[in-house]
């Protein structure tokens, strides 16, 4: 009742703002005589209009809200957050968390497992949609052909499908875990439940062979920018490539062996069912991985490739009279000009990449879609949880989307 | 369309064969230089491995699965002994739409006639060309019926889309104007047919007879005849009543949508999906370059809201949160109506994005002109600005059509059984279960995605190239 009367009266409130406004602004007006009439004042129109619009998107919230108290107090659903500190019950696969963690800390993990999908997924995509854009202009009949179909085939059919697909080719192609696929002298393991990679293990020294790798990135860059600004003033050939990269070598191997080898190489075994060593991933994982990078690519490769016919065929021409190499031509030439156009269509493809890792759950990832379907399924309070889901992505998007139009100022031309 | 003429001419003036023997072909495409052998020689080694491979699979795979489950595939759990409503109905879209389509390309050509244009009549050829995918997967789910029935309706149904291209062509002039109204009440008698009287068919009848009403009734506004006015926009009304009054007394318990299933509800969900978000999409993109900024705020707001969460979200709010928004009182819907006004506000957003595109590129100076001229503001957006953009992203809502038709397989997730959710469906039945046949499944319903969807797109592409969008 409290609440009516307080909404009545905010109504009346702005109601009488808008008449003395209405009338500071008539009074204020030069004269009385070429006024029109307030149903035909535009100023009153629009103020009018916009409260009408307030007042209905008001009170179509009001009765949801009304109607949604009413439901969720019928079925004594609690509106509060006080259940994240209850155990999760759900246990997450390659995660410490057992099923007694808060569920707080089973919904962090989620979101790294997105963060997981996205940081791995989104570089892969552009560098396969890249390539299979610029096959689709080869010179190759065969290899253009090729590209093609594998365009408009992934194109076309739904990206749930693909990852499922994924899943279900790698389950079947892979052999089971007692006769794990061992390529390379045992270094790789590959079974239709993990793939294991060999990976590197810090000693003591470790902390301090990391500084140096970093003073050798640090240097490597001072390199870079050294050798470009040299080519700026005097034309030398810049080689920066060359020497950022032989700068960093030179500095972290002489570290390595300065620290006496600060770290070994691991390789992934499997002992009594126990994965040791290396570094294992789930093969839900990979299907995900792999499923919306194929599928991502095909969009991709379809942008990069209308872009590099927007590039102005005089500029290949140029390229061609210069005597550059088909390479040089690309790296030169064509590929700077199309990446600018490329650009703001990729970061919607990003924005997509992130919105279809959600599909993952299907094969049975974790990540944030994965473990609010599964509290759903315990029956946890749905409002909250959908909230919290929709709040992540919606955070992902649009850091996704800052750092988008942040590097495509960047890249833009500066007009004249 | 003179241009085409002349494109025609010096076609007709090019040499009618090139002077490429096949292995200068080869020469010039496969090997011209030795990067470009390596290439040829290293993929044709790979796409032979595939080719030998995957005819290997096709030949020795157990298809049983999906002859068994076929119906299932298409159409769901549909009542057998009530098929014939299925039937009629797609039959009387077929007639209705062949008709109108055809009588509409006689028009255009008509008009096209009286300005001293040509338009090429497509012929049944570049029909074929176009449409191929789709008859390929249609010969597909042919070749798996085990029964005759099946078989002859798609026969029945394929020439009655040719037979009626000529009947709607051979209309006379004053029907064939009647296209449109046509081809909407075939829609509502085809969904009677099916549905009965169910909800979903009042709903489309009053939909459908309101627009038609709506649309006649602005003409009397623009200063047409009020006598025939009154009887074109009372017509459709009368007509839509009579339809469901007819339904009714017949008694006809029919079969709403949340009996349907299979590619028959993946194809509805998607039409119903672009149909009913493209009116609420264009409020939306006018909104959204409204000056009112409490009008524009709201809708940037909800568009990019909408666009920045993934649909699956968007679908569990719709099972778990939309039940709750009802009052007390009513009963709340089911699971797919849900799904369905989930879908429906979903490509809204998308399609107001789209249509907010095509609103930018009409020039100012429209707008100004009919400022100008004393056109209300409605009337500016109805007869200026909207007809100019509509026309400018129709390839991008083609594209946004086909994006939803690939995004309905996630219905499934909430347990909706349409067309992909048979894949599991028909996996975990006793007869299949544990056999690992889900590749079986899944290629034919990548096949079945593929086919519409490719389709779709090449259309697409086509009508860019005909509306000539972004060139001058």
């Amino acid at each position: 009742m409290l609440e009516r009367l307080f909404r009545l009266a905010i109504i009346l409130g702005v109601l009488a703002a808008l008449y003395i406004a209405y009338w500071k602004v008539r009074s204020s007006s030069r004269s009385n005589a070429d006024e029109p009439p307030p149903w035909r004042d535009s100023r009153v129109l629009v103020v009018a209009a916009q409260v009408a619009a307030l007042g209905l998107i008001w009170s179509a919230a009001d009765y949801l809200w009304a109607n949604f108290r009413a439901r969720t107090s019928d079925i004594g659903l609690e509106l509060d957050f006080g259940f994240l500190d209850q155990p999760s019950g759900i246990s997450i696969a390659d995660n410490p968390l057992n099923s007694n963690a808060a569920i707080s800390a089973a919904l962090v993990q989620g979101i790294k497992n997105t963060f997981l999908i996205i940081i791995v997924g989104i570089p892969l995509a552009v560098m396969l949609g890249t390539l299979i854009g610029i096959a689709r202009l080869s010179t190759n009949w065969l290899l253009s052909k090729i590209a093609t179909v594998y365009v408009e085939f992934f194109r076309n059919i739904p990206v749930l499908l693909v990852i499922v697909l994924t899943w279900t080719i790698i389950l079947n192609a892979f052999p089971p875990v007692r006769i794990s696929w061992l390529p390379f002298g045992e270094t790789f393991i590959f079974n239709n439940l993990r793939f294991g990679f060999p990976s590197i293990v810090g000693g003591d020294k470790f902390g301090t062979f990391q500084v140096i790798v970093l003073l050798a990135l640090l240097a490597a860059v001072a390199a870079w920018i050294w050798r470009s600004r040299l080519f700026d003033r005097s034309g030398t050939p810049h080689h920066r490539v060359l020497y950022g990269l032989g700068t960093f070598v030179a500095i972290s191997v002489v570290g390595f062996i300065a620290l006496g080898g600060p770290f070994d190489i691991t390789t992934p075994e499997i002992i009594d069912r126990v994965y040791v060593g290396g570094i294992t991933m789930i093969m839900p994982y990979a299907a995900v991985m792999i499923g919306l990078v194929l599928y991502t690519a095909s969009h991709i490769a379809e942008i990069v490739r209308g872009s590099i016919l927007s590039v102005d065929k005089g500029q290949v021409e140029a390229g061609n009279a210069l005597a550059l190499n088909s390479f040089q031509r690309y790296r030169f030439v064509i590929l700077p000009q199309a990446f600018r156009v490329a650009f703001p269509p990729l970061i919607n493809q990003f924005l997509n990449f992130t919105k279809n890792s959600s599909l993952a759950f299907a094969v049975g990832f974790a990540e944030i879609t994965g473990v609010i379907q599964n509290l759903f399924g315990q029956s946890r309070p749905a409002p909250q949880l959908l909230l919290i889901l929709m709040v992540v992505y919606l955070v992902f998007s649009l850091v996704l989307s800052a750092i988008g139009n942040l590097i495509n100022r960047r890249l833009q031309i500066v007009g004249r | 369309m003179t241009d085409t003429a002349e494109a025609k001419e010096s076609a007709k003036l090019a040499p009618l064969h090139s002077d490429t023997t096949p292995a200068k072909w080869v020469k010039d495409n496969l090997f011209n230089n030795v990067m470009n052998s390596i290439i040829t020689v290293l993929l044709g080694v790979v796409v032979v491995f595939l080719l030998v491979q995957s005819f290997g699979w096709i030949a020795n795979e157990e298809w049983e699965i999906i002859r068994v489950n076929l119906r299932n595939f298409m159409i769901g759990q549909f009542p057998s002994d009530q098929l014939w409503r299925l039937w009629t109905s797609a039959f009387v879209l077929i007639a209705t739409f062949g008709i109108g389509t055809s009588a509409r390309a006689h028009n255009s050509h008509d008009d096209a006639a009286e300005k001293g244009l040509v338009i090429e009549r497509s012929s049944l050829l570049d029909l074929l060309s176009r449409f191929w995918p789709i008859l390929v997967f249609v010969a597909l789910v042919v070749s798996f019926a085990k029964t005759w029935p099946p078989v002859l309706g798609v026969i029945a149904g394929v020439s009655g889309i040719v037979v009626t291209r000529f009947a709607g062509w051979a209309l006379p002039a004053p029907i064939r104007s009647r296209a449109i109204p046509m081809m909407a009440i075939g829609t509502i008698v085809s969904l009677a047919v099916l549905a009965g009287t169910s909800g979903l068919v009042a709903l489309s009848a009053g939909i459908v007879a309101l627009a038609i009403a709506a649309s006649e009734l602005s003409r009397f506004f623009e200063g047409s005849d009020p006598k025939s006015t009154a009887i074109r926009t009372g017509g459709p009304i009368v007509i839509g009543a009579a339809t469901l009054f007819i339904v009714n007394a017949v008694g006809f318990e029919g079969y709403g949508w949340e009996d349907w299933g299979g590619l028959h509800l993946t194809l509805f969900a998607t039409v119903v999906g672009i149909a009913s978000g493209m009116p609420i999409g264009m409020l939306l993109a006018i909104g959204r370059r409204s000056e009112l900024p409490v009008i524009k705020g709201f809708c940037v707001v909800f568009i990019e809201f909408v666009r920045g969460v993934p649909l699956i979200s968007l679908l569990l709010f719709s099972s778990f949160i939309l039940p709750l928004l009802f009052p007390p009182s009513v009963e709340t819907p089911e699971t797919l109506t849900r799904a369905m006004i989930v879908i429906a506000l979903f490509s809204a957003a998308y399609i107001a994005e789209i249509i907010r595109g095509g609103l930018q590129a009409v020039p100012k100076g429209q707008t100004e002109a009919a400022q100008a001229s004393g056109m209300s503001a409605a009337k500016i957006q109805r007869l200026i600005v909207m007809p100019q953009a509509l026309r400018a992203v129709i390839p991008a809502m083609v594209g946004q059509f086909i994006s939803l038709f690939k995004d309905t397989s996630l219905i499934a997730t909430i347990g909706v059984a349409e067309f992909f959710q048979y894949v599991a469906i028909s996996n975990s039945q006793p007869a299949f279960l544990g056999k690992g046949l889900q590749l079986v499944t899944y290629a034919f319903v990548a096949v079945g995605y593929w086919s519409f969807a490719y389709t779709m797109s090449k259309e697409s592409r086509r009508l860019e190239k005909q509306l000539g969008v972004g060139v001058r």
